[in-house]
């Protein structure tokens, strides 16, 4: 396939080569920032272990892992779906479905596991509700024509709709042995949602950004017209990748059950968070897009912050000012240094 | 074949297929309408069309008319809901350290433009995407609501100390026509006009359509720009001040709820018109549809959890429904 070099001109996105040639000043810029973010990650990590001694410890790392596996989980599934998106938030790739989703999943998993199902019977159920979901999503936009953020709004008020018809609003408790599992430590004492998160990133970035599909979804996200006339087949690409989401947001549901020991309302909470996550993922990549290990570190970012405030006190009220300050500064970062290019 | 077919017989199915997709907003709100109105006997009577003014249209249309503005110069406001909640606050604050009601409007209305003035230095001054820099607005402003208010607290203000003119504000009438309605209905004017006859509506429009070439006329797209987020946040304000006004509380980030609605009205509403532009007509509309389907789901008496369902069904029903022939009407 000459199809990813017709189009490195444009974009280029092979992960290996750090320097096709790109412009001196757009190069230095972005790798000013992504040190500058990485350096601001060290130090935010360096400040907190000197001001509260068990930060660093590999007791604390683990849980922080762990608490961010959920979201985490969500932030990937989004990252995919702003590839292939592309990067215009209104008429691109966004899925606001993606915290309903989980909701729906883990209810569908908990009425099963409650209802006796085994639980290979009550994590297909998840995953199928998740998928179901991004099917949907991908029709109404592939299918119907209809621009992403209103297609998977309304999905959005129909998932969270369906959760709410299932539990009647109330918790739906559940214990099985994978629950069990989920719940308890793995090696050296850390979570095992910790090691879920590592394994499913890992999976993800492999898929996403290092193969062929995954490539094109960068290709299809950054220049349609142009993946179009390479002949891509950019509709099945774009569907692809909203049932990716909608399969992230099944594990997802999974994982929450065991980290509340059932299925819980509200997870529509989730979403603005998660989107924030994933947006702040581009500045942890080389050329500053989205990438799957991007997106875990803001989302370790994020959890170390929280983590750290917990652990000196500061009020939790602050958490969503500083990640709202915290995008502001990064995006602002960004856009100066991009017009210092210019 | 089909495509010679068409080509050679195409006028009355394309005419009719223009016609829906010219009225698309229109032919969906009566549909819903009429069948709402065989289903159930309490829809078209005429205290409930009122209630659905009163009470499934005001602040929603206030709300979406912020949106819209944000949305004509091709952004979003993520934080209408952000300054709803200020102004909100401090109008509930003013009042009850017993200033009057006029200088406390004032102040609210203030509050909501400052958080359209923030907006706008973020996206006017350094250049941050829109959806960024309002998204960035509303974490720093559900922190500092949560500062202001000892982690969440509502601020109530006791039943006794309400003034004349605050309860006017939210539940008044004037010839029987209540009070919430009419400043929507002065918005909703002020804001047609302001969009479709005035200069600044204009250059708006135009940013949003094609920057480059209001840019290449020499005219100064960024304070448009700003001038549109900053209208934005002021408008979202009187949301902020009538919803006060009529459940005599401010609760904290309760303004984000109007959000999703808000930007599914907008957007219906662009969509859907004729020219595929931001317009307040074409919002409003969408605010009708919201709150048509949201008040005769209720008077079927379907569960309330299934309700949300239907509202998620019936507007992703007339989005792909809208989609579609759209897509077949420009094939």
């Amino acid at each position: 396939m000459s199809v990813d070099i017709q189009l490195a001109p444009v974009i280029h996105f092979e992960p290996g080569l750090s320097t096709s040639k790109p412009s001196r000043g757009g190069n230095l810029a972005a790798g000013a920032l992504r040190a500058g973010s990485l350096v601001a990650f060290v130090t935010i990590l360096l400040v907190f272990s000197l001001t509260a001694p068990y930060f660093l410890s590999v007791g604390n790392i683990g849980n922080v892992l762990g608490q961010s596996a959920i979201s985490g989980v969500l932030a990937i599934g989004l990252t995919i779906v702003l590839i292939a998106g592309g990067s215009n938030v209104v008429t691109g790739g966004i899925d606001l479905s993606l915290a309903a989703n989980m909701g729906l999943s883990a209810a569908v998993y908990a009425t099963a596991a409650q209802l006796g199902y085994g639980d290979a019977t009550a994590v297909a159920g998840a995953l199928l509700t998740g998928l179901l979901i991004g099917a949907i999503n991908a029709i109404a936009v592939v299918g119907a024509g209809i621009v992403p953020l209103l297609a998977t709004l309304a999905v959005m008020n129909i998932v969270a709709g369906l959760e709410l018809v299932l539990t009647q609003n109330t918790v739906i408790p559940a214990s099985t042995p994978l629950l069990t599992d989920l719940s308890s430590s793995g090696p050296l004492g850390i979570p095992a949602l910790a090691y879920v998160l590592l394994v499913f990133t890992l999976i993800a970035a492999a898929i996403v950004q290092h193969t062929p599909a995954g490539l094109r979804l960068y290709a299809v996200g950054e220049f349609p017209d142009a993946a179009r006339a390479a002949g891509l087949p950019v509709r099945r690409l774009v569907a692809g990748a909203f049932m990716a989401s909608g399969f992230c947001g099944g594990v997802a549901g999974v994982l929450s059950v065991s980290n509340l020991s059932g299925s819980t309302t509200g997870s529509g909470e989730m979403l603005l968070p998660v989107v924030v996550t994933a947006l702040l993922g581009s500045v942890f990549s080389r050329r500053l897009v989205p990438t799957v290990i991007g997106t875990l570190l803001s989302t370790l970012f994020v959890g170390f912050l929280v983590n750290g405030f917990q652990l000196l006190n500061i009020s939790s009220v602050l958490v969503s000012g500083v990640q709202g300050l915290l995008i502001l500064l990064v995006v602002s970062a960004t856009t100066l240094l991009r017009r210092q290019e210019a | 074949m089909t495509l010679q077919t068409s080509a050679i017989e195409p006028s009355v199915p394309r005419a009719l297929i223009g016609v829906v997709v010219d009225n698309a907003l229109v032919l969906a709100l009566v549909t819903v309408f009429a069948i709402f109105s065989f289903a159930t006997p309490t829809f078209l009577t005429i205290a409930n069309l009122q209630s659905i003014l009163v009470n499934n249209f005001t602040l929603l249309a206030i709300a979406a008319i912020a949106m819209t503005s944000a949305v004509s110069v091709g952004g979003i406001d993520l934080s209408v809901g952000t300054a709803i909640d200020f102004a909100s606050f401090a109008f509930v604050s003013l009042v009850l350290a017993g200033q009057p009601v006029a200088i406390a409007a004032l102040a609210g209305l203030g509050a909501g433009a400052a958080v359209g003035a923030f907006n706008a230095v973020l996206i006017s001054g350094i250049g941050i995407s829109p959806f960024l820099a309002t998204l960035g607005t509303l974490f720093i402003g559900r922190s500092i609501q949560q500062l202001l208010t000892n982690g969440g607290n509502p601020v109530y203000l006791p039943p006794s100390g309400i003034p004349e003119t605050f309860r006017f504000l939210g539940r008044g009438a004037i010839g029987g026509i209540p009070v919430p309605l009419i400043i929507t209905a002065i918005i909703i004017v002020a804001a047609t006009v302001i969009l479709t006859r005035a200069r600044f509506g204009r250059v708006a429009l135009a940013i949003g359509i094609q920057p480059s070439v209001v840019r290449y006329s020499g005219i100064a797209a960024r304070i448009h720009v700003a001038m549109a987020f900053i209208l934005a946040g002021l408008i979202a304000a009187v949301a902020g001040l009538i919803l006060s006004a009529t459940v005599t509380v401010y609760i904290p980030s309760s303004g984000s709820a109007f959000l999703l609605n808000a930007i599914g009205a907008t957007f219906i509403g662009t969509t859907l018109s004729r020219l595929g532009r931001p317009n307040i007509p074409g919002t409003v509309l969408g605010v009708l549809l919201l709150g048509i389907v949201a008040n005769g789901l209720l008077l079927t008496g379907l569960n309330f959890y299934w309700q949300q369902v239907g509202t998620g069904l019936l507007i992703f029903a007339v989005l792909a429904l809208s989609f579609i022939t759209r897509r077949k009407a420009s094939a």
